[in-house]
């Protein structure tokens, strides 16, 4: 394991636009870091850069503390997930999983074995003598995954592993990462657009916008204190409510902000409450499982709440009030976006 | 209307036509080997007859053997070393950027605007200073390097996603071992194309052989198969049968050459690489 250290790093591709602007991340080893942002922010790019296959603008990059801006990727001591997968599709499974040992010479006997318990884990036995072509995404994707499992790496980098997985394939796949990296103690940098893969994985999440870094904290921490508006609103789902705070109703804290609530903030009366509320009509709502979400037409805007599935629910058009937990109100500055 | 392949007029219909036209392509070659094994006296006289005179011939009197050992030689390793050096320059050129890299691309592409008899007079000078004339060196050097190999791997190398030699790379491998253990495999069609193309080209070559070669037992088929035409001033006849044997040696090894490499041919091998 080994820690990343990233300074004032900038990256534009040739004849392209900047596409990081002095990006500062600092990954201690063993970490399990996650990064999360908009498609197109960058998240792969920084991780080609610390692999070793694109090359800073300007920056230094640290693993293990020495300067890597120089090494060559094959010298990174890095597995990587590439977001496309890329396998070589002349090789069956097996040699696609066991092509990094035979380059670092372990004996065919062990390196077969090892290959065969990676695709054991990834549920993929069946398949070790077929060739990507005939595989499904799916198990394509599995496959990319066993070929960066079957080194003890020092430092893995996950480009979106899990996006094409079913959903009950990802929990247990999810399950395997986290136990390999409880096992290895290996440094993992991750990438995903899945909220809940994000919050359960990391020990610490980077979320990006546009190639800036918005936050750096444990999960806990983004939820109940982003940074700035973008974070609130990027993590958690269904998203934070936005509104005004001098249009609240029985607001008593400073006025000119953004006020940021969380649909859970939100609690559902079908009569107006003692308590200040926001009246709104019932527009939509969704079943998630457990819980119904709630969209709501209100003189503040769209206003979306959760309400658990074994209350009478009102029906669609019907008014309804919805009492705020002001103490759960996040204060974002109403033109920076910033947390107040 | 389409033809109906799966009723079994259609089917008569098509496999007809494909006879025919079988049949003309190969007419000729059927023609020549049927008539390596007259004997030159019933030939004339119209007669049928069935004889391997013709080969033992070639074999014996005209040194046909030795010349075919000669041109197995020279395109074997033509072939190789032409292959091997165009497949290197061509995943130079498809991944490197290197300063002068494109204007060496355009040089290599320039070459092959340029006819192989522009080239015949300087290589000739070339070799005979180097002392090289007349010898199997001689024969092989000026055709290793080939543009159009070069050329066409190299799009061919293209094609490939760069994200392979990526992973490669994160495999731990170098950029040798990437382009054997990746990019080689998966241009094998390409690869094997081209070495069909040198080797043929080779095999066929003519005026160079004749140039460059003076001792009768450095002779490669082409060059031993011309002079067939050629002796015996006095007789005003040529020995037809005889040519025909000895063409006949020089076009099968080319057939079972084409037959063994011909399943290398098969294409679409990068899918499922990449998304
Ligand atoms: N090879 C390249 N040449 C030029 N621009 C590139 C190249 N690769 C990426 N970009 C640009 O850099 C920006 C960041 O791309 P990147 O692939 O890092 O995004 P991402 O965050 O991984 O997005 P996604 O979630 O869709 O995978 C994008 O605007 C993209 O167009
Ligand atoms: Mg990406």
């Amino acid at each position: 394991m080994s820690s990343i250290e990233l300074t004032q790093i900038r990256k534009s591709y040739a004849n392209g636009p900047e596409v990081l602007h002095g990006v500062d991340l600092s990954i201690a080893a063993g970490e399990f870091v996650v990064i999360v942002g908009p498609s197109g922010c960058g998240k792969s790019t920084l991780l080609r850069l610390i692999a070793g296959l694109e090359s800073a603008s300007s920056g230094d990059i640290m693993i293990g503390g020495t300067r890597a801006n120089d090494l060559a990727p094959q010298d990174r001591d890095i597995a990587m997930i590439f977001q496309n997968y890329a396998l070589y599709p002349h090789m069956t499974v097996e040699q696609n999983i066991a092509f990094g040992l035979e380059l670092r010479r372990v004996p065919k006997r062990e390196r077969l074995a090892r290959a065969r318990e990676v695709a054991e884990m990834l549920q993929l036995t069946p398949y070790l003598d077929r060739k990507p072509g005939a595989l499904s995404g799916g198990q394509r994707q599995r496959v990319a995954m066993g070929r960066a499992m079957a080194r003890n790496s020092s430092t893995f980098l996950m480009d979106e592993p899990l996006s094409n997985l079913d959903n009950a394939l990802r929990v247990a796949m999810r399950t395997e990462i986290k136990e390999l990296h409880r096992q290895l103690g290996a440094t993992i940098v991750f990438v995903t657009h899945d909220q809940t893969e994000a919050l359960s994985l990391a020990d610490r999440i980077a979320v990006m916008k546009d190639g800036h870094l918005q936050q750096f904290d444990t999960p806990g921490a983004i939820y109940d204190r982003p940074a700035n508006r973008f974070v609130a609103g990027f993590l958690g789902a269904p998203t934070m409510n936005f509104v005004p705070a001098e249009a609240l109703e029985g607001w008593t804290g400073p006025r000119e902000v953004e006020l940021g609530l969380r649909p859970e903030a939100l609690r559902l009366h079908r009569a107006r409450p003692q308590a200040p509320a926001i009246e709104a009509r019932l527009a939509l709502t969704e079943m998630t499982g457990s819980e119904f979400v709630l969209h709501c037409e209100s003189p503040l805007g769209r206003l979306t709440a959760v309400a658990p599935r074994a209350e009478g629910l009102p029906s669609p058009g019907e008014a309804i009030w919805l009492e705020y937990d002001a103490g759960a109100a996040h204060l974002f500055d109403r033109d920076s976006g910033a947390r107040a | 209307m389409k033809p109906d392949l799966t009723s079994s007029r259609g089917m008569w219909v098509m496999n007809a036509l494909v006879l025919a036209a079988g049949l003309m392509f190969l007419s000729p070659v059927l023609y020549s080997i049927w008539m390596s094994f007259q004997t030159a006296d019933a030939y004339y006289a119209g007669h049928l007859d069935f004889t391997l005179s013709n080969y033992e011939l070639a074999v014996a009197e005209y040194n046909f053997a030795r010349y075919l050992l000669n041109s197995l030689i020279v395109s074997g390793v033509v072939t190789l070393a032409g292959i091997a050096v165009a497949t290197m320059a061509a995943y130079a050129f498809a991944r490197y950027r290197f300063p002068g890299g494109n204007l060496a691309f355009a040089a290599v592409v320039a070459t092959l605007m340029i006819p192989s008899h522009i080239t015949l007079i300087p290589n000739y000078l070339t070799l005979a200073k180097a002392g090289l004339l007349d010898s199997y060196a001689g024969l092989i050097l000026p055709a290793i390097s080939s543009g159009f190999a070069a050329f066409f791997l190299r799009q061919y190398i293209r094609g490939i996603p760069r994200a392979l030699d990526e992973a490669a790379y994160m495999d731990g491998a170098n950029a040798f071992q990437v382009l054997w253990r990746v990019i080689v495999p998966i241009s094998k069609p390409a690869i094997f194309s081209m070495g069909l193309h040198l080797f043929i080209s080779e095999w066929n070559n003519y005026i160079w052989p004749l140039v460059a070669i003076g001792k009768e037992d450095l002779y490669t088929l082409q060059v031993g198969l011309a002079r067939l035409y050629r002796i015996n001033p006095g007789e005003d006849v040529i020995d037809w049968p005889l040519v025909m044997a000895a063409s006949t040696i020089t076009i099968l090894p080319v057939l079972l050459g084409f037959v063994l490499v011909e399943r290398h041919l098969v294409r679409g091998i990068t899918m499922g690489a990449v998304k």
